[in-house]
């Protein structure tokens, strides 16, 4: 999964930075609100965490500018801005969160995750498929009960196809996924993460469409 | 405002006193009247009386035939009712007329007015004497002085049923045209601890609007006061919030460390965020103390800028030279006396100095400089005309925007883009001190440098 950090403050964003790429989250930092916007246009992400008193552009704003061009990227706002008429406002111009800064790490992750599984259109944090089942909480993966180890970058791409069965991603899309700006793409990777599931979760789960891309076919 | 229920003084209550005075004086002036009024209608009464005989006394001039019989007597009982008694004497004495039997009088040889006593009663005469006889006219003194009684206090009666009518009317106007007090003293009376609305001025009397307008700017002015106070403290409160979050996040980070490497860095961090946490309260703290001193209003007193200058440059030297930038004094060695407060004045210094370690790239240079400036000040649009010392801290770092000049005052407002760590809340001390000296700051570009250059100008002793 990959996440926009927008945050001006440098002892925050470092901090939240580390945090959220422990969690294995792909996230890429901007410190202000032009390059916020420059982001959003560019890249697809899967969540923004968003700070509101930016420099050059107010977070609500850029907030704006996004549901304008009817990007339903989720935003989950994460401010010192308490006042409930602003806790509102930011609600009102199209966040689907907001939490106050100082806030508790394990509570931001856990609305990240919610986020995350609201925009693939579920509502329970097991997804389970084919008798494949992965645990979007604790990141476990069982094969008909059996638990899997996988590694992180494998895991994202499991996670992406399980999400919405039926759809297809392109592999540029899974590499959107998967890296932040600073990591180096090798030209075949996410070929080599989808031999790596088949490997462990067998071949019939994750299909490919020629010249299109992958999916995990619908039950 | 509050509660406190104190009583007014009866002694300083204007209606009272208006009252009081006013009735007094009614009650006062009804009894004189009176008084005067009864004096006069009494002499007056006299005046008529007197007026009556003489007419009556004229209107017997012609005298009476001497060989007119006696006329019929009134009987005793009769008598009593007349009040007016007339005899005729003939030339030689002899009475040949007499109105009323019982009430002959003595024959006197006064001609005019005169008083005699006769039958136990003081009679008022008057008599005429004509070629042949002598005309008398009396009127019972008793009578006369109850029926000029009589008169007198009916003139006196419309002044003493006036009187409590008119102080009915005074009570009325007084209560009325103080009415527009209690009703402004019932406005505020009413109010809040913290409404500090303007009281409505309009229909009040001259002499109490100047009252509530003073009132009005008093309440503008403290208005002003907690609105500031109340910024402050949201801002400040929005401000601790990003170093809490931070440190929050950093311990968080640390819990996570898998190795000792992670482990040390995010010690660091978090050694970091809590020295800024530190220091922006540290700053919080002292512009909450600058602020509350040009509150008091603490005496200044008179210090030398130069020797300030020099012991905060030499305070500030070991960061300058860390950040590998060369300092300099340019001024007086000392002789720059001024009124002014010692510490605000050394911490304002510190801060500027500071700004400049911090903004200036490795290299470069920073110039504590002061001049003095002649009479009148330099292109000053207001001339003061008492000479000042103009302080100014000049580096040859990259500036600031003349569009962010006047808002980089503003409280935790921060250049956006700036990567050095800060408060925000440097040149808002540095403003509020030299608010505290009536100095005027300025910010601008410096000639010999390139860099900012921050001005004091303050007025020399």
């Amino acid at each position: 999964m990959r996440l926009l950090l927008v945050e001006d403050d440098p002892m925050i964003g470092e901090a939240v930075l580390e945090l959220l790429r422990g969690e294995r989250y792909a996230v890429d930092w901007v410190r202000d609100g032009d390059m916020a916007d420059t982001a959003l246009r560019s890249t697809a992400y899967d969540l923004v965490l968003l700070d509101l008193g930016l420099p050059r552009r107010d977070g609500l704003d850029v907030l704006r500018a996004l549901r304008a061009r009817r990007d339903r990227t989720p935003v989950l706002i994460a401010t010192a801005r308490d006042a409930v008429a602003q806790r509102v406002q930011g609600l009102d111009a199209g966040a689907d969160d907001y939490v106050l800064k100082p806030y508790a790490l394990d509570e931001l992750l856990a609305r990240i995750r919610a986020l995350l599984r609201r925009a693939a259109g579920r509502a329970e944090p097991v997804y389970e498929h084919q008798g494949v089942s992965i645990d979007t909480v604790t990141r476990e993966v069982r094969v008909h009960g059996q638990p899997v180890v996988l590694s992180a970058r494998e895991w994202a791409v499991l996670e992406a196809l399980l999400a919405r069965p039926g759809r297809v991603l392109s592999r540029a899309q899974l590499e959107d996924k998967l890296y932040a700006w600073k990591d180096g793409i090798s030209s075949n990777a996410v070929e080599v993460y989808i031999h790596g599931l088949r490997k462990k979760l067998g071949n019939e789960l994750i299909q490919n469409v020629r010249g299109v891309g992958y999916l995990v076919p619908p039950a | 405002m509050t509660s406190r229920a104190v009583p007014p003084s009866p002694a300083f209550s204007l209606r009272l006193r208006l009252l009081a005075w006013l009735l007094g004086a009614v009650v006062l002036g009804a009894l004189v009247q009176a008084a005067l009024a009864y004096r006069t209608a009494l002499a007056e009464a006299d005046e008529i009386f007197d007026y009556h005989m003489q007419q009556t006394a004229l209107a017997l001039r012609a005298g009476l035939p001497a060989t007119l019989a006696r006329p019929p007597l009134v009987s005793e009982a009769q008598a009593e009712n007349f009040e007016f008694v007339v005899q005729i004497w003939s030339s030689d004495g002899v009475r040949i007329f007499e109105s009323a039997e019982r009430a002959a009088l003595p024959q006197r040889a006064v001609l005019g007015f005169s008083e005699v006593v006769a039958h136990g009663s003081r009679y008022r005469v008057y008599s005429l004497a004509t070629r042949t006889q002598v005309v008398q006219v009396a009127q019972d003194l008793r009578v006369r002085h109850q029926m000029a009684r009589t008169l007198a206090l009916r003139t006196v009666l419309p002044t003493l049923l006036m009187a409590p009518l008119l102080a009915l009317v005074v009570g009325w106007v007084v209560s009325r045209s103080l009415a527009p007090v209690a009703r402004v003293s019932a406005q505020l009376a009413r109010r809040a601890g913290d409404d500090l609305d303007t009281v409505d001025e309009s229909q009040l009397p001259d002499e109490v609007r100047p009252l509530v307008h003073e009132l009005n700017g008093l309440f503008g002015r403290v208005r002003a006061v907690l609105q500031a106070q109340q910024h402050f403290v949201a801002d400040a409160a929005h401000e601790l919030r990003s170093p809490l979050a931070a440190l929050k996040l950093q311990a968080e980070v640390l819990r996570r460390a898998r190795d000792d490497a992670a482990q040390e860095r995010a010690l660091e961090r978090l050694d970091a965020g809590i020295d800024r946490a530190t220091r922006l309260i540290e700053q919080l703290m002292v512009l909450a103390r600058q602020q509350a001193q040009a509150a008091r209003g603490e005496p200044a007193q008179t210090l030398d800028l130069a020797t300030l200058a020099h012991e905060a440059l030499a305070e500030a030297a070991p960061a300058l030279s860390a950040a590998g930038l060369t300092a300099a004094y340019d001024g007086p060695a000392d002789g720059a006396r001024i009124h002014g407060h010692a510490e605000a004045l050394r911490i304002a210094l510190r801060n500027l100095l500071d700004n400049a370690a911090k903004y200036t790239p490795r290299g470069g240079q920073v110039v504590l400089r002061l001049q003095r400036e002649p009479l009148g000040g330099s292109g000053g649009s207001q001339a003061t005309g008492a000479a000042a010392w103009l302080l100014s801290v000049e580096d040859s770092g990259p500036g600031i925007d003349e569009a962010q000049r006047e808002r980089v005052l503003d409280r935790f407002y921060r250049v956006p883009g700036t990567e050095a760590p800060g408060s925000g809340l440097g040149l808002s001390i540095v403003a509020a001190i030299a608010e505290l000296h009536a100095a005027r700051l300025t910010l601008g570009r410096s000639e010999a440098l390139g860099g900012l250059a921050v001005r004091v100008r303050l007025v020399a002793v």
